[in-house]
C-alpha cells in the first residue's frame, strides 16, 4: 500500500499524475515546454479537482529529476518539495529516464531482447541519453550506461562498440510512468528523496581577465 | 483617498488632547476629566489614540481615539467610546481605530462585543453594521440630557477573524538571494535569506544560472528555518506571496514554481506581487504603514531605479532607472578593476575610506542640461566606470604611483551624489516631503550620509529600513501580500509566470 502518490515531471512539458496504488486517477499534461511556471500550478491543482481530492491525502510525491533542460527542469522540482513540504508527504527523486524505460519495456516487453538507449533532446546538437538493459526482478530498470549528455553519433558509436546492437527510445517522460516507477521503488525499497537536478553540465560562466579593460585604450603607440 | 495616520496605545499624558477632543465631539454629555483619567489607566481597559502628521510642521497629533473594556473573568467585552474630530472624520479613521478595538477584544480572548450608539447618529451605526454588529436592544432615553435613545448593539467575535491580520509567507528568487519571510499582518515573524553570493565572487558578478540553481537548493532549508523563526508550522498560513519579477527569468521560476505549489498543496491563496514595489512595502515592517506619498530610489547589484510611491497596492509610478549598468554592477567592476574582491561595495566603500572623494573629478551621468530634459530622473554608470578605468590606465601606463583610495573614494562619490542629487529632485519636483532608499547599495555609508545631509537640507524626510529589509528578501514580499490581503484584494490566478521586466505599475499580477 502506497496510498495516494502523485508525480510531477517537467523534463518536456509540464506533466502530473495522479496514483492510488496501481490505479492512475488523473493525469494533466501540458505540452509546452517553455511555459513550466505559468503551467505548474494549474497541473497539480486540476489532478485534485479531476480526482475530486484535497493536496492533504498525498502519502508521497515524485519528481523527476531529469535530465533535462535547466530551467523547466527546477520549476518541477522546486514545486514537488514545496508539495511535500504543504502535505507532509514522503518526497521521492526519480530519474526521468529510468520512468521512459519502464514506459517502453511495460508496453512493448520485446524491447528486452536488446538494450535501449533511451535519449531525449539536450540542444547544442547534443543528447540526455541513459543506455537501459531490460527489467530487474523488482520490474525495476537496470541501468547499464549514463545518464549523460553527448553528441548522438558520438554516443551511438561508443556505446555499439561496447554493448553491441540496441533499440532506441526517444519519446519524453510523463508524469503517469513517473509515478508508477516511483511507487515501484517505494514498494520495493528502493525510493530515495534525494530530488537533486541532474543539470549533467556545468553552468555557462566565464571567468572575468584580472584587471579588465572598459572601453578602447586611450592610446596605442607606447 | 488613502490618508496616513499612527495608531498607538493611549497613556495618562495623552488625557489633555483626549479631553479636548472629548468636549468638542460630545458638548452635552463629555465624559469628566477623572473618569477619562480611569479609563486611560484601568488595568481591564484598552485605549487607543490615532495621530495625523502635519506635513508643514511635521509634527503629529491625536485626532481621535477609542477604548475597550474587557474583564479577564467574562468572554463578553465592550466598547467604551470612539471619537474622531470633525475636521477629520470620512477618511477611515473611525474604521481604523474600531478595527484596532476589534482586534485587541479577540487577542483579550472575548467572544462578543457590545456597544451603545445614540439613535440619532446614523454614520455610526452604518460603520458598526459594516463591521457586523447588530442592534439587539433599544434603551429608551438612554443619552441625557438630550432624551436620545441608545441601540446597544452586539458583535460575535469569529466574524471578526475576518479582520484579523493574516498571517503570509513570501518567497524571494528574483537575483542571486533565497529569500522566505514570514508577517502577521504588518508585524515581522521571520526573515530568513540564503544568499549566494559566494559563488558567483570568482565571476566578478552574479551568474544567472548558477543563481536559479543556488535557489532550489536552498527552498527547503530555508523554509525550516523561517519557520522555526516565527515559531508557526505551515498549517497556520493564511496566504502565499511570491515575487514574480522583475529579476532574471531562470532565477524567478523557482520561486514562482515552489509558491504555486505550497499554494495548492495548503488550500491557500496565492498573491503575485512586485519586486520593487517589495522593496518599498518593507517599510511597513518597522512603520505598520508606508507613508505616502514617497519617492522611493531602489539601488542594487540589478537595479537603479526612482518610484514615485502616491498608493503602495494602487499608485506606484517609475521616474526613472539606469539606462546601462546597475549602481552595484558599477561598484563590482570597478572593484574588480582595482584588483579588489567581489562584491565589490563593501571593498570600496573599505578602501575609500582612507581617500579622498575630490581628488579626481569622475563625471556625473546624465546630469548635463541637455540628458537633463530627456533623462532627468536616469541613471548611467557605464560612462564613470570607463572614466576610472581610464583613470587608472593612463596612471599606470605612466608607471605613476596612485592612490586606490582616492580612486575608490571619487568614485564612489560620483556615484553618491548622483543618486541623491536625482532622487532629493524628484522629491522637490513632485513636491514629496519623503524619501525611502532599498536595495542592497544602502549598505553603503557614504550613500547612507549623504542622503541624510540633502535630505537634512531640503525638509525630506528619509526613511531606510533596516539593511535585512533592505536587500533582497522574502520578508518585503509577504509584508506586499498581506497588505493586499488586509485591502481585500483578490487573490493572483494559479497561471502567471516570471516576468523578468515586469513594470512597477503591475504592484500585483493577476
Amino acid at each position: 500500500m502506497t496510498g495516494f502518490l502523485i508525480a510531477i515531471d517537467t523534463t518536456a512539458g509540464t506533466t502530473v499524475a495522479l496514483l492510488r496504488d496501481d490505479e492512475l486517477l488523473a493525469e494533466v499534461r501540458y505540452q509546452d515546454g517553455l511555459k513550466h511556471a505559468e503551467t505548474i500550478g494549474n497541473a497539480i491543482s486540476e489532478v485534485f479537482a479531476k480526482a475530486q481530492l484535497e493536496p492533504k491525502v498525498l502519502s508521497a510525491v515524485a519528481v523527476g529529476r531529469g535530465p533535462a533542460l535547466f530551467t523547466g527542469l527546477r520549476v518541477g522540482i522546486a514545486a514537488g518539495v514545496m508539495l511535500s513540504e504543504a502535505t507532509g508527504a514522503k518526497l521521492i527523486g526519480v530519474v526521468s529516464h529510468d520512468a521512459i524505460a519502464l514506459e517502453a519495456y511495460s508496453l512493448e516487453p520485446a524491447l528486452a531482447a536488446k538494450p535501449l538507449l533511451v535519449h531525449t533532446d539536450a540542444r547544442r546538437g547534443e543528447v540526455y541519453w541513459a543506455l537501459y538493459g531490460g527489467l530487474d526482478r523488482h520490474g525495476l530498470p537496470v541501468l547499464l550506461a549514463g545518464p549523460s549528455v553527448g553528441k548522438y553519433a558520438e554516443v551511438t558509436a561508443t556505446l555499439a562498440e561496447e554493448f553491441g546492437e540496441f533499440n532506441e527510445c526517444t519519446q519524453g517522460a510523463t508524469a503517469d510512468w513517473l509515478a508508477r516507477l516511483a511507487r515501484k521503488q517505494l514498494a520495493e525499497g528502493f525510493a530515495t528523496d534525494d530530488v537533486t537536478a541532474l543539470y549533467l553540465r556545468a553552468p555557462d560562466a566565464t571567468m572575468p581577465k584580472p584587471n579588465q579593460q572598459f572601453g578602447k585604450r586611450v592610446s596605442d603607440d607606447r | 483617498m488613502t490618508a496616513s495616520f499612527i495608531l498607538r496605545p493611549a497613556t495618562a499624558a495623552d488625557l489633555a488632547d483626549i479631553m479636548s477632543i472629548e468636549h468638542e465631539c460630545f458638548p452635552t454629555d463629555a465624559w469628566a476629566e477623572a473618569s477619562m483619567r480611569d479609563e486611560l489607566t484601568a488595568t481591564h481597559t484598552h485605549y487607543y489614540v490615532l495621530l495625523v502628521r502635519d506635513n508643514v510642521s511635521g509634527t503629529d497629533s491625536i485626532q481621535g481615539y477609542a477604548g475597550l473594556s474587557k474583564l479577564t473573568s467574562s468572554e463578553q467585552s465592550d466598547v467604551q467610546t470612539i471619537a474622531v474630530l470633525p475636521g477629520n472624520r470620512g477618511k477611515g479613521f473611525g474604521r481604523a481605530l474600531m478595527n484596532q478595538v476589534l482586534q485587541t477584544a479577540t487577542q483579550q480572548g472575548a467572544k462578543q462585543v457590545f456597544l451603545e450608539v445614540r439613535a440619532d447618529n446614523p454614520t455610526a451605526q452604518n460603520l458598526y453594521e459594516s463591521l457586523g454588529f447588530k442592534v439587539i436592544d433599544i434603551r429608551r432615553g438612554y443619552y441625557q440630557p438630550d432624551g436620545v435613545d441608545a441601540l446597544v448593539m452586539s458583535l460575535e467575535l469569529p466574524s471578526v477573524l475576518v479582520n484579523r491580520e493574516p498571517i503570509v509567507l513570501g518567497i524571494e528568487s528574483s537575483c542571486d538571494e533565497t529569500g522566505i519571510g514570514i508577517v502577521r499582518g504588518g508585524t515581522l515573524l521571520a526573515n530568513v535569506i540564503s544568499s549566494s553570493m559566494d559563488l558567483h565572487a570568482r565571476f566578478g558578478g552574479v551568474v544567472p544560472e548558477i543563481a536559479a540553481r543556488a535557489h532550489l537548493e536552498a527552498l527547503q532549508p530555508t523554509l525550516h528555518k523561517a519557520l522555526a523563526e516565527a515559531g508557526i508550522s505551515l498549517k497556520e498560513i493564511d496566504a502565499i506571496a511570491v515575487a514574480n519579477g522583475p529579476g532574471l527569468a531562470g532565477a524567478l521560476m523557482v520561486g514562482v514554481g515552489a509558491a504555486k505549489a505550497l499554494a495548492v498543496g495548503l488550500g491557500k491563496p496565492i498573491y503575485a506581487v512586485n519586486h520593487l514595489v517589495g522593496h518599498v512595502g518593507a517599510d511597513v515592517l518597522e512603520r505598520g504603514e508606508v507613508e505616502v506619498p514617497t519617492i522611493a530610489l531602489l539601488v542594487s547589484g540589478g537595479h537603479t531605479s526612482l518610484l514615485l510611491v502616491r498608493d503602495l497596492l494602487d499608485d506606484v509610478q517609475l521616474l526613472g532607472e539606469t539606462i546601462d549598468d546597475a549602481a552595484g554592477e558599477a561598484f563590482d567592476k570597478v572593484a574588480r578593476l582595482l584588483g579588489l574582491q567581489y562584491p565589490g561595495g563593501p571593498e570600496i566603500d573599505r578602501a575609500a575610506a582612507q581617500g579622498n572623494p575630490k581628488a579626481i573629478r569622475f563625471p556625473r551621468g546624465l546630469t548635463l542640461p541637455k540628458d537633463m530634459e530627456k533623462h532627468r530622473y536616469d541613471f548611467s554608470f557605464s560612462g564613470l566606470k570607463t572614466a576610472v578605468a581610464r583613470w587608472v590606465e593612463v596612471a599606470r601606463d605612466g608607471e605613476e604611483e596612485f592612490s586606490v583610495a582616492d580612486v575608490a573614494a571619487s568614485f564612489r562619490e560620483a556615484v553618491v551624489d548622483v543618486l541623491v542629487t536625482k532622487a532629493v529632485n524628484a522629491c522637490i519636483d513632485n513636491n514629496v516631503p519623503r524619501l525611502l532608499l532599498g536595495g542592497g547599495v544602502v549598505a553603503n555609508k557614504r550613500l547612507r550620509e549623504v542622503a541624510a545631509e540633502r535630505c537634512a537640507k531640503h525638509g525630506i524626510e528619509l526613511r531606510i529600513p533596516a539593511f535585512s529589509l533592505c536587500t533582497d528578501n522574502g520578508a518585503m514580499i509577504a509584508a506586499l501580500g498581506a497588505q493586499l490581503v488586509m485591502a481585500g484584494r483578490e487573490p493572483s490566478g494559479l497561471g502567471f509566470g516570471a516576468d523578468s521586466t515586469l513594470p512597477v505599475t503591475t504592484v500585483q499580477t493577476a
